[in-house]
């Protein structure tokens, strides 16, 4: 057990200290904190934004002389920035995904690990985490922002709610690399990687459309896999069994076709 | 820690890439393992290592299975693999750190042997180096330490040397023998000089098959016509060489010892007289006591230049006879003269010839005693020993007769 513990983490600290030499880590973490931060801005802070709306509305039922039934504002903006921030980051994690098995086959070091005596999943779940801790330094600074915002909010935002809304991203996020890795770890192209695994998660987000255009049975149970739904829920901060569980699956289900597919297609001849 | 390999097949689809591969190596040997490209090396160093799947047949190491028992296997073993499985944004000591975490070098070792297998490969002043800054030499040497790091008691270097320059190449033969005696190795390679120097015993596969597994003095010995000797003889007045100027024979059999002139067949040979007794006069079996092996040269060598042959005169003949005679030679063959670029006529006074000697005999005295003995002046006289690439290049030009076709 110590032995499996030590080369997960192994492999979790080399991984992520690659990141931190990757100019495309780089890059994808300006781009990310330019857009979000620019999102972030937008929504609250803009001319259009939920302060400007909140303050209209307090004119306005002052004006009519009519009591202004309270806005959630925290709430509001919970659900508009991170559903924001989840199509960002469909977008976003392909890219961060693409690289942990293709990269590894492309510069032969594929050959190293397999020759070593660590299992397949134990590489599966040290790289997962490791590019999950990735994700996460990307939005800390967005729980910076957050937390300064909020503090002027009255009557005092509940901590739950940004808690579940932001586990909810990160549980989506940890899906996503998840599935992102098994594609990974089927082919030698980032590239190839990387598009497949944004048309999967696309597929994946819109579901709950596909669905409801099967319908019947096999519709039904086809929406209960459905991202969007359970991230909504999360965001709007219910946490559910059912999602947990979702997330879990996907989570799991990502890691175990990832060892077994690097099992089976260890070797490529090019 | 033995390493066997016992049937050892892989089939890709329609494509074998190796059949009944079998050898042992035992503790403490060092094995080479030669081949053409493409003849299945590798993929034989990747089931071993247990990075492939064998269709059919086992592969132990030190007594446990690679497909059974992989993960024991890997603890036990090194592997260099044909590219060195380098992360170019890391720093060398950073990567080998990495590899020992990895091969499951307990912590408080680990720093111990980081720092004692760079300083074995020469590593120790690119201990911060990132590897994508390193050049090819210092990237292969870093594969080497990679597969050292953990003292594995199985050690497999597939092509360590490839893109050195001559001294990395002298100081990684010297590390991969002080290597040998603790620890088991399997290398690959195509510098056959090397593998003469550091193996104990070799392997030659081709075309998926092993053709031949023995030391290298064996191999040598066995299977082309051993020792031979160069001779240039000289005569005051006689002549020895007499012209042939009609149209060149054609060369009826490949010639795998070394001489001057590369056979090449000529498209516009026919035959004549001369020619036919210029073989003839050539061959010294019927006068000699030897049994010549089944692949021993006995046609001359089609020369550069046809128009200028040469073939003995009654004095030479004589001579080629009377060291035909002599115990312990094979063979006796006529060397053409090599041509000045001036293209002025050879001096036909002076005689090259190619003698082979029986395996394990060495009539070198005799030889030389019995041309002076007549009178004539000896001018050289070289003892030339086959070497591993003759060894080679016969074993892996041959069609395979049995299975294969």
């Amino acid at each position: 057990m110590a032995i499996i513990l030590a080369n997960i983490t192994a492999i979790y600290r080399r991984e992520l200290q690659s990141y931190f030499r990757s100019p495309l880590a780089y890059a994808i973490a300006g781009a990310f904190w330019l857009l979000a931060g620019f999102f972030f801005c937008a929504i609250l802070l803009g001319s259009e934004g939920l302060i400007q709306q909140a303050a209209m509305r307090d004119a306005q039922g002052q004006q009519m002389g009519v009591p202004v039934p309270p806005f959630d504002l925290v709430g509001e903006f919970l659900r508009i920035f991170l559903g924001t921030m989840g199509s960002l980051s469909l977008f976003i994690l392909p890219i961060l995904s693409m690289g942990l098995y293709a990269e590894e086959r492309k510069r032969g070091t594929l050959e190293l690990l397999a020759t070593s005596p660590v299992t397949n999943w134990a590489v599966a779940v040290g790289k997962l985490l490791a590019v999950l801790t990735f994700y996460v330094t990307l939005i800390a600074p967005l729980l910076l922002y957050e937390a300064i915002a909020f503090s002027g909010a009255s009557p005092a935002v509940a901590p739950g709610l940004p808690i579940a809304a932001h586990l909810g991203l990160v549980l989506l996020a940890a899906s996503v690399l998840s599935l992102g890795m098994f594609v990974s770890s089927l082919t030698a192209s980032t590239i190839l990687a990387a598009v497949m695994t944004f048309a999967l998660v696309l597929f994946l987000w819109i579901m709950d459309l596909v669905a409801s255009a099967i319908g019947g049975p096999v519709g039904e149970a086809l929406g209960h896999l459905s991202l969007l739904q359970h991230y909504d829920s999360f965001v709007n901060g219910v946490v559910e069994t059912k999602s947990l569980v979702l997330f879990g699956s996907y989570i799991f289900a990502g890691i175990f076709l990832t060892a077994q597919s690097i099992e089976t297609f260890r070797f490529q001849r090019s | 820690m033995t390493i066997e390999v016992d049937q050892l097949t892989k089939v890709y689809g329609s494509a074998t890439a190796i059949e009944e591969v079998t050898f042992a190596v035992e503790t403490g040997e060092i094995l080479g393992f030669l081949g053409p490209n493409g003849a299945g090396k590798t993929t034989t160093m990747r089931i071993v290592t247990g990075y492939l799947p064998a269709t059919r047949g086992t592969a132990r190491v030190a007594g446990f299975d690679v497909h059974e028992q992989s993960m024991a296997v890997r603890q036990r073993i090194g592997y260099l693999p044909e590219t060195p499985p380098l992360y170019p944004e890391m720093t060398v000591a950073g990567f080998l750190q990495f590899v020992a975490r990895l091969k499951g070098v307990p912590a408080g070792d680990r720093a111990d042997r980081v720092r004692h297998a760079m300083a074995r490969c020469g590593l120790a002043d690119r201990a911060g180096t990132a590897i994508h800054k390193l050049s090819k030499g210092y990237r292969q040497r870093v594969g080497i330490a990679q597969a050292i790091v953990h003292d594995p008691p199985a050690i497999v270097l597939d092509e360590p040397t490839v893109g050195l320059d001559p001294r990395q190449i002298i100081e990684v033969r010297k590390l991969i023998e002080s290597l040998a005696g603790d620890h088991t190795i399997v290398l690959s390679t195509h510098i056959l000089p090397e593998v003469s120097m550091t193996c104990s015993r070799v392997a030659i596969i081709n075309r998926g098959r092993i053709v031949a597994t023995n030391t290298p003095e064996n191999l040598t010995a066995e299977l082309v016509a051993g020792v031979g000797y160069e001779v240039e003889v000289m005569a005051d007045e006689a002549e020895l060489l007499a012209w042939d100027a009609i149209a060149p024979t054609p060369t009826p059999t490949p010639d795998p010892a070394p001489s001057e002139t590369v056979p090449a067949p000529d498209p516009e040979s026919t035959e004549s007289k001369d020619s036919d007794s210029d073989q003839e006069s050539q061959e010294s079996e019927p006068e000699s006591e030897s049994e010549p092996e089944s692949d021993t040269p006995e046609a001359i060598a089609a020369p550069s230049n046809p128009s200028n042959l040469v073939k003995l005169s009654d004095r030479g003949a004589a001579l080629v006879e009377q060291l035909g005679a002599i115990a312990g030679v094979a063979s006796v063959a006529l060397l053409q003269p090599e041509l000045s670029h001036r293209g002025e006529r050879p001096d036909l006074r002076r005689l090259r010839l190619r003698i082979a000697s029986q395996p394990g005999q060495e009539p070198g005295r005799a030889i030389a005693a019995s041309i002076l003995g007549s009178g004539l002046g000896l001018c050289e006289l070289r003892r030339q020993r086959a070497s591993l690439e003759d060894v080679f290049l016969q074993l892996t030009t041959t069609e395979p007769t049995d299975h294969n076709n």
